[in-house]
């Protein structure tokens, strides 16, 4: 039978009227502001020719009361459906920023819902591309409610499958709080946004000038708010590196993250670990460069890496396995644990622990961040985060004790007495309640008062405090750590021990969920 | 690159601004200017990655990469560029010239603490990333780094002396 048999003409001519709808003229609109069209960014996303469409032909809801205008156009602003991403199935959908400024409607939010529903169920991970003015307002609280749907289904999703979320244009109101529900967000510079409230009402309410740029740009988010994990300067780069991320992920809770061949190019032992941390305590150093040495060559992928910088997160390979490292990093802010890298750190854990990736921590940490500042906005509990999200997580746990250790700081850091499987040390690590200064000043406040040459002996004490107590032997000897290690051999030492964990299994008690200091 | 969008070429900007362009697949070829040079790129196990040009060989190592950003240590000196596309490349002309920069850029101290050493004095160039002043903090000697490319206008910041978070440090005019 052939397709132009008259039983068929209605079925051509909607075939035809559907291409029609995505002229060229469309499209330049989008290139012009920089942005690519839906169908470009599904056809990047998606391996060349495995996207299969879903409810392309749906039209808009109709209009309750009849104000301003809906386009009777096909697909209602939306493009979902699913395909294999590096040979994996994955589903995903793209708003259409041509299509009534990508507005969510009521039918556009069904079929958004409707693939996220079908996601849970397979067991799949999914996408969402947001570009998007907003809710379709002629269509009022219907619009309000499928939002809330979607937000619902998110919500009933987490942990179970991976949501990202790219932002490619404007995520105004109620729509942020798609983005923000799901694992890990991707914005692009400069053409994304997500604020609660835009510009003009900021304007209106509180008479203050703002750019869209400077009030919810991707800058700021990345940088500030910490909404944003990863940031690019152009569509291609970022669903491209959208791309490459979703290799380090399992495609749900049950499954274990893909295996990538090795192909054996990083030496499992490595000498010039032995000459990254400097002699001097008080020097700073580049502890992603401890990170490269350890993991597959290339294989870190930084996570959330311009916020809350002193704590560095992402994923990384051994071997091919997927792991999640936590780092504390000396070069910025000496490492310090202050609200946001707490949280940072805490989301982070929460989220390798959900997807069954082994967490590795590199821990030179002088404390966490004194002062006002600090205690006021909330460092006891926000803190209380990043230690129950360690002690909390059931999946294999390695700390490495690079150098500092020292009070609270050790105890959070992923201690064996919180879990931790094993704790390794270089003959660099000071453990201790707390720093030389801060330990003699307490301990021999009055002999110091009353010494005829305090400078002096209290030099010689903090040297004291160095060599006999801040040092990881005491620690080794007593069984808090397992081993002090050559820093050398700190990438073999890694591997067999996460292969030792590799059937790690932990019953917790049955319960609805703990309580989390939110 | 994806096949749907039939890439071609791609561009290398490094962050002098110099363009350099591929054909895409591959060829032993790279179009600086209006020349083309014969470069090959090759593997060994001895050296890694070398480039090849006039039969000798010159090691190339990647020290960082981020997406479509890179560092690379070539005869000991580091370059960073990025690989952009010819649309990325349109885009990035579009924004552009929409968008006046940022002139200036005030250098604050990201946490209190006891300037140990200035680096820089007025007039100093200063390059992304180069320390400019050392801020002791939390028992540690930070390096505050310049985060743009640009000249000293003004030195806030001196030696032994104590700042409070945000105080400026450095004032530097963006190039």
């Amino acid at each position: 039978m052939d397709l132009s048999g008259k039983s068929y003409k209605a079925f051509t001519e909607r075939q035809e009227a559907l291409k029609k709808q995505y002229s060229r003229k469309q499209a330049e609109k989008q290139h012009s502001k920089g942005k690519l069209t839906a169908h470009e960014r599904i056809n990047l996303l998606f391996d060349s020719g495995t996207f299969e469409e879903i409810d392309a032909f749906v039209t808009p809801a109709n209009q309750p009361v009849e104000f301003g205008k809906v386009e009777r156009t096909y697909g209602d602003g939306v493009i979902v459906g699913h395909g294999k991403v590096n040979g994996r199935l994955v589903f995903a959908f793209a708003q259409d920023f041509t299509v009534m400024g990508g507005s969510l409607g009521n039918v556009h939010a069904k079929k958004i819902a409707k693939i996220q529903e079908m996601a849970l169920k397979m067991g799949t991970p999914i996408i969402g591309m947001m570009d998007s003015g907003g809710a379709r307002i002629q269509e009022g609280v219907a619009s309000l409610s499928g939002y809330a749907a979607i937000f619902h289904n998110i919500i009933h999703s987490s942990g179970i499958i991976p949501q990202l979320c790219v932002i490619m244009g404007p995520a105004a109101g109620g729509a942020v709080y798609s983005p923000a529900l799901t694992d890990f967000v991707f914005m692009v510079n400069h053409t994304s946004y997500m604020f609660v409230t835009g510009p003009n009402v900021v304007k209106e309410v509180l008479n203050e000038d703002v750019t869209a740029d400077e009030l919810g740009g991707a800058e700021v988010h990345g940088r500030k708010s910490g909404v944003a994990h990863m940031i690019y300067d152009d569509e291609e780069n970022t669903i491209l590196a959208l791309k490459k991320f979703l290799a380090y992920l399992p495609s749900n809770n049950v499954e274990n993250p893909p295996l990538v061949a090795d192909d054996g190019s990083t030496p499992d032992v490595n000498e010039k670990l032995r000459d990254i941390v400097p002699d001097d305590p008080n020097k700073p150093y580049d502890v992603k460069d401890i990170i490269q040495l350890i993991v597959d060559k290339n294989s870190f992928f930084e996570t959330a890496e311009l916020y809350a910088p002193n704590l560095v997160t992402g994923f990384g390979r051994l071997k091919g396995k997927t792991i999640g490292i936590v780092a504390n990093q000396p070069k910025v802010l000496a490492g310090v644990l202050d609200i946001d890298s707490s949280t940072k750190g805490a989301r982070f854990i929460r989220f390798c622990d959900a997807f069954n990736i082994p967490i590795l921590t590199l821990e030179d940490v002088p404390g966490f961040l004194p002062g006002k500042d600090q205690e006021h906005a909330g460092i006891i509990r926000h803190g209380a985060k990043l230690l129950f999200a360690y002690s909390e997580a059931t999946v294999p746990r390695i700390t490495i004790i690079l150098r500092k250790a020292y009070g609270g700081a050790f105890i959070v850091m992923n201690s064996k007495s919180l879990g931790g499987d094993f704790s390794f040390a270089w003959p660099t690590a000071e453990i201790a309640v707390m720093g030389p200064d801060g330990a003699v000043a307490i301990l021999y406040r009055k002999e110091l008062a009353e010494s005829k040459n305090p400078a002096e002996m209290k030099k010689d004490l903090v040297k004291k405090y160095r060599d006999k107590i801040a040092n990881p032997f005491i620690a080794d000897e007593l069984g808090y750590i397992d081993e002090v290690i050559d820093p050398a051999v700190t990438r073999k030492k890694i591997i067999s021990a996460f292969n030792a964990l590799s059937n790690k299994w932990v019953k917790v008690p049955a319960r609805k969920h703990g309580n989390m200091p939110l | 690159m994806n096949d749907k969008l039939r890439i071609k070429k791609l561009y290398a900007l490094s962050s002098e601004n110099k363009k350099f362009s591929f054909s895409l697949p591959l060829k032993d070829k790279i179009r600086i200017g209006r020349r083309d040079y014969a470069v090959q790129l090759r593997d060994d196990e001895k050296l890694g990655t070398y480039i090849l040009w006039k039969n000798r060989k010159y090691p190339v190592e990647i020290v960082r990469s981020r997406q479509n950003k890179y560092e690379i240590l070539f005869n000991d000196i580091s370059y960073t560029f990025t690989v952009e596309t010819p649309f990325s490349l349109q885009r990035m002309k579009v924004l552009s010239s929409g968008k006046g920069k940022k002139e200036q850029e005030s250098l604050r101290a990201p946490m209190p603490g006891k300037i140990i050493d200035v680096l820089v004095r007025e007039g100093s160039t200063v390059t992304r990333g180069e320390p400019v002043v050392i801020l002791e903090a939390m028992k540690m000697q930070n390096e505050i780094q310049s985060p743009v490319n640009g000249i000293v206008k003004s030195v806030i910041a001196k030696s032994n002396t104590n700042v409070m978070k945000d105080d400026v440090l450095v004032e530097i005019k963006v190039e």
